[in-house]
This record gives C-alpha cells, sequence and structure tokens, in this order.
C-alpha cells in the first residue's frame, strides 16, 4: 500500500513539473490570439476572452520587412540538405571508419573524436574568413556546407555499424559484391534505426541554429527563421502579441517533427548513450 | 550458374584490394575534404589569427606574436565577461543536471503516462534559441509578464493574511543587475533539462535490477538505495551530463543577445558575446580570435578537470 501511495505520490509531483514546463509554451500560444488590450491586462488570463487572430494578420502585413515565408522555405531548404548531404557523407566515412581496414583507420578516427570537444565559437571568425574568400557569404552554400563538416555524424553511425555481425557482410562478398554494393545493399540497411536518429538530431539543431546563420547572412531574404524572429524582435520589443505569433510559426514545423519522430530520439539516446 | 555463384579462388584474389586505403579513401574523400577544410583549418588559421594584429578593412595582417593574448589578460571587459560567464555556468550546470536527475528518477518509477511526461519535459529542448529568448522576455516583463502577475497574487495572499505589507514592487528580471544572469540561468535550465533527463533515464535504466532486490534483501530503504546503488553506478552518465552541460553553458550567446544586450552594466556580457562583439561589430579578428581561443582553454582545462575529478573518484569508491 505505502509502494502505491508513494507512486500516486511521484505521478503528482510529476505532473506538477509538466504543468510548470508547459506553462510558459501555454502562455505563448495565450498571448498569440490575444488582442492587445487583453494582452496589456493586469491580470493572467489564460483563455483570451475574445480570441483574435489579429497578430497574425499583423505578422502577414510586415511580411515586407518579416518575409516569414521567405524565412520559412531559408530553413526549409537548409535543414533538409544538411540532413541529406549528412547522412550520405557520414555514412561513407563510418562505413570505412568501421568496416575496412586500412593503415591508420583507428589514428583518424580518434583525430574525429577529439574534434567532438571543439566548441563552434573556436572556429566562428576563420570560417567566416573563408566563406568571405569563397564569395559565400549570404547565400545557402554558406548556410549548408560549413554545418557538413561537424563530426557527431560520423562518430555516432561509426559506434553502431561496429555492432554488425561480420558474417552478414561475408556472404555479400562471397557473392560477389564490392565495398560500394555492400555499404549500400547490406550496412545501409541495417544502420536505419541509427540514420533515423542522426536525422531528427541533425534537422532539429540545423533548423534551431542561431549564431552561424547570424553572421553568414545579411540580407533579409537570406535569414533563416531564427535569425530572423530575433531581428524582428529587436524591432518590436514590446508588441508581444506580434511577437508571440511570430514564434509559434517559427516553433510549429520543429515541435511536429519531433511529436511524429519523438521516438527516434528517446531511443536514439539510449541506443548511443549520446546526444546532438 | 554454378560458377557464377561460386567466384574462382583468382577471382577472390584479384578482388582482394592490394592497397586497401585505396578502397577506403573514396568513402572517406567527401568528409575528410570537409573536416579539413571547415574544421582542422579553420583551428588553425584561427590560432595564426590570434598571433596577428588585424582589422577586417586592413590590407595586412601584422604579426604580434602573444600580444593579443596578454591584451585578452589585461581587458577588463574580457575578465568581466569571463567572471560572468563562470557565474552563468556555476549556476546552470548543476542546478539543470540536478532537475534533469529528479525528472528521471521520477519517470524510472514506472509511473503511467510516461510517454507523455517525457515528451512534455523534452519539449523545450526541441525550440530555437531565438523562439526560447522572446518568449521568456515576455514572461520576465515587469509590467505585464506572467511572473510578476502571480508573484503580485502571492504577495496579496501573504498580506491577506498578515505576512507581508504594502504594495507589491514588481521584480524587473532582465533591467536589474542582480536578477538579470540568475533569470537567464532559469530559463536556461527549462530550455535544456529535457535532454540530460533522457540520458539520466538511459543511464538509470541500465542498472540491473538485481542490485535493488539485494539492497532490499538487506533492508536499504529508498535514500539509503539510492546513494548506495544509483548515484555510484550513474557517475559515468553525470560526467557526461556535466561536460555536455559545461561545453554548451561555457558558449552561452544567444539569450544574451536577444534579451539583454549584454546589460544592465555589462552584468550579462558573456565571452561569446564578447568575441561576437570584437569580431563582428568591431571587425578586431586578430583579437577576436584571442578571445576564442583563450575560452577555447578554459573550456578544455574545465573539461579535464571533470574526467579527473569524477574518474579520481571511481578509483576510491
Amino acid at each position: 500500500v505505502s509502494s502505491r501511495a508513494g507512486t500516486w505520490l511521484v505521478t503528482l509531483l510529476l505532473l506538477l513539473g509538466a504543468v510548470l514546463f508547459l506553462a510558459p509554451l501555454g502562455w505563448m500560444a495565450s498571448t498569440a490570439f490575444k488582442p492587445e488590450k487583453e494582452i496589456f491586462s493586469t491580470e493572467a488570463r489564460w483563455i483570451p476572452h475574445h480570441p483574435t487572430l489579429e497578430n497574425f494578420a499583423g505578422l502577414t502585413a510586415k511580411s515586407a520587412e518579416a518575409p516569414m515565408g521567405r524565412w520559412l522555405l531559408n530553413s526549409a531548404i537548409v535543414s533538409t540538405s544538411v540532413v541529406s548531404l549528412t547522412l550520405l557523407i557520414s555514412s561513407m566515412a563510418a562505413y570505412a571508419l568501421s568496416r575496412l581496414r586500412f593503415k591508420g583507420r583507428d589514428a583518424l578516427f580518434y583525430v574525429i573524436l577529439a574534434a567532438m570537444l571543439v566548441p563552434g565559437q573556436v572556429t566562428l571568425i576563420p570560417v567566416f574568413l573563408m566563406i568571405q574568400k569563397l564569395g559565400w557569404f549570404d547565400s545557402y552554400q554558406a548556410l549548408i556546407v560549413p554545418g557538413l563538416a561537424g563530426p557527431f555524424g560520423v562518430f555516432m553511425l561509426r559506434q553502431f555499424m561496429q555492432t554488425i555481425p561480420k558474417e552478414l557482410e561475408e556472404a555479400a562478398v562471397v557473392d560477389g559484391c564490392g565495398p560500394w554494393r555492400i555499404w549500400a545493399q547490406v550496412i545501409l540497411p541495417l544502420t536505419r534505426p541509427a540514420l533515423a536518429t542522426l536525422a531528427v538530431l541533425t534537422f532539429l539543431g540545423s533548423w534551431n541554429d542561431f549564431m552561424w546563420p547570424l553572421i553568414a547572412t545579411n540580407s533579409n531574404e537570406m535569414r533563416t527563421v531564427p535569425v530572423g524572429i530575433s531581428i524582428f524582435n529587436g524591432r518590436y520589443t514590446t508588441e508581444y502579441g506580434l511577437m508571440m505569433a511570430s514564434a509559434i510559426v517559427a516553433s510549429v514545423p520543429v515541435v511536429a517533427a519531433f511529436l511524429a519522430l519523438q521516438r527516434f530520439i528517446i531511443r536514439g539516446i539510449v541506443l548511443t548513450g549520446l546526444k546532438g | 550458374m554454378a560458377s557464377t555463384s561460386l567466384p574462382s579462388p583468382t577471382s577472390i584474389a584479384r578482388r582482394k584490394p592490394s592497397r586497401p586505403l585505396l578502397v577506403a579513401l573514396p568513402f572517406l574523400l567527401p568528409y575528410l575534404l570537409l573536416f579539413g577544410t571547415f574544421l582542422v583549418g579553420p583551428l588553425l588559421y584561427g590560432f595564426y589569427l590570434s598571433l596577428h594584429d588585424w582589422h577586417l578593412l586592413d590590407p595586412e595582417k601584422r604579426f604580434v606574436g602573444m600580444a593579443n593574448y596578454r591584451g585578452v589578460l589585461q581587458d577588463d571587459l574580457f575578465r568581466i565577461a569571463l567572471m560572468n560567464t563562470a557565474y552563468f555556468v556555476v549556476l546552470a550546470v548543476p542546478l539543470g543536471n540536478l532537475t534533469s536527475l529528479l525528472i528521471a528518477l521520477g519517470l524510472n518509477a514506472r509511473v503511467r503516462g510516461e510517454t507523455f511526461f517525457k515528451l512534455a519535459f523534452y519539449l523545450p529542448t526541441v525550440l530555437s534559441v531565438a523562439v526560447v529568448a522572446v518568449l521568456w522576455r515576455w514572461l520576465y516583463s515587469t509590467e505585464f509578464g506572467l511572473i510578476n502577475h502571480y508573484l503580485a497574487a502571492g504577495h496579496g495572499l501573504l498580506r491577506a493574511v498578515g505576512l507581508a505589507h504594502g504594495a507589491f514592487e514588481p521584480v524587473p528580471w532582465l533591467a536589474n543587475e542582480s536578477t538579470a544572469m540568475p533569470s537567464l540561468v532559469m530559463m536556461s535550465v527549462w530550455w535544456g533539462a529535457g535532454g540530460g533527463m533522457l540520458i539520466y533515464l538511459a543511464g538509470l535504466r541500465a542498472i540491473p535490477e538485481s542490485y535493488y532486490e539485494a539492497a532490499l534483501v538487506d533492508g536499504a530503504g529508498p535514500w539509503k538505495r539510492f546513494w548506495a546503488i544509483t548515484w555510484p553506478l550513474l557517475r559515468p552518465t553525470t560526467l557526461f551530463n556535466v561536460v555536455i552541460g559545461l561545453i554548451g553553458a561555457f558558449q552561452m550567446f544567444g539569450q544574451v543577445l536577444i534579451m539583454t544586450n549584454g546589460g544592465p552594466h555589462w552584468r550579462t556580457m558573456t565571452v561569446v558575446y564578447y568575441m561576437y562583439q570584437t569580431g563582428f561589430s568591431l571587425f578586431k579578428m586578430g583579437y577576436g580570435s584571442a578571445v576564442a581561443y583563450t575560452l577555447f582553454l578554459v573550456i578544455l582545462v574545465v573539461a579535464l578537470l571533470q574526467f579527473r575529478l569524477l574518474a579520481y573518484r571511481e578509483e576510491i569508491s
């Protein structure tokens, strides 16, 4: 009986915690659908008296300085490119590092592993200068290509591929398959769970990235959603209804992706003991 | 048919690569090119830059040796930024870890609705720093913010029972020198606790049930079981969470840029924000690189200290 009471107590505490964690998001939604008079009210009302879409309409009306559609498109182009290229390039490298034998393989792996400890900010200035030299400043290349150098994907896929039994590959070798066919037809299908996790984590990381897109772009047309709304926010600091509406538009894609694919994140973290 | 499915010994020998590196290289090349161009190269180039006095518009880089680093060490603004960053790290990393651990312990009690709880606690983590910062600036608003709404309500209740007096003074969370940084800590804990929770939960689930059963037979209570089994066996998980948390917290930037601009009175200016200012507002690329490298060194030393500290404890236990 006492253990059941304990479980109830724990559930109650967790519920309280969950309410606290969700409250800011609830308030964001509540504010976004309130008319201005209710936003600047002295009482905290969660359900708007007169729910309205005027904040979203205001966002559309300001589309010249806050082209949300364009920013969403930019973010979508950048994150899908980063995800697909990361999966391709990392899985090739991880295959070589886990399934092929060559001199210096382990040394190379440790170099890549050590690079995971390098904070992104250390290379910010040099990468910015390089992008300028290449003439990539304020372009999709600038937003996509440097993001492909991160070692996390190679590390994670290599760890996973190492657990695949050798026998599965040997059968393919006997059938006369070369390394490319083994990579594509044997190893990749078996790596699917890890690839799915990597895809979700890379998508979230790329969509939410802030400092690099802030530095790598300067025209309103090339901004990604997070950078766009942060600059917009700096201009309309006290128009909270407008701000919450833009925050909601910016969050819908990631929240939808997360809710649809959450099992890959949760399983992936158990799988690798790592997060992105 | 038989001859195609069973290759002759000579054809196997021919297919066996005489130069294994040549087989591996095409797989490695795309990543290694990116890795070299956008990670290793910039890492070296950044150090080279840090030894030079160079404004972005200067035609030439003037070699100055360690002068930028000496400048950084004597720079009052850098010292303020480093102290602020350390203050943030010291508050946010332990508080964040504790929050993650408490939630994970609760979820590990096999409660109903585990998936719902996981989603609720992880949801803030999937949001961009821009969304989080814009949202919390509103929550912290002095006049109409949600937090001050509830503080005012609480004050009213206390006054009704005679425990508080006078009118409620709303807290200017982000504008007050002593509350600005703790406010950023609180929102950062909210933002990041979900990731640590999932890792702790994986760590907890990896502890064999039989350990707890044995402890129960010995009559150990829940408190004793936690300190004798759970906490020591979670040490690698804690080390991982702490190191990841440290690396992230030392690089805190977006919150400052969007919410406080380093103010009030430099109280929330972090090292990365200072680097951003020197590099991308003042365009002092050499000096900015020296700031970045100094931060890198600090992070490296603190991370290694954590490894030593937690690994050493493992030896004696």
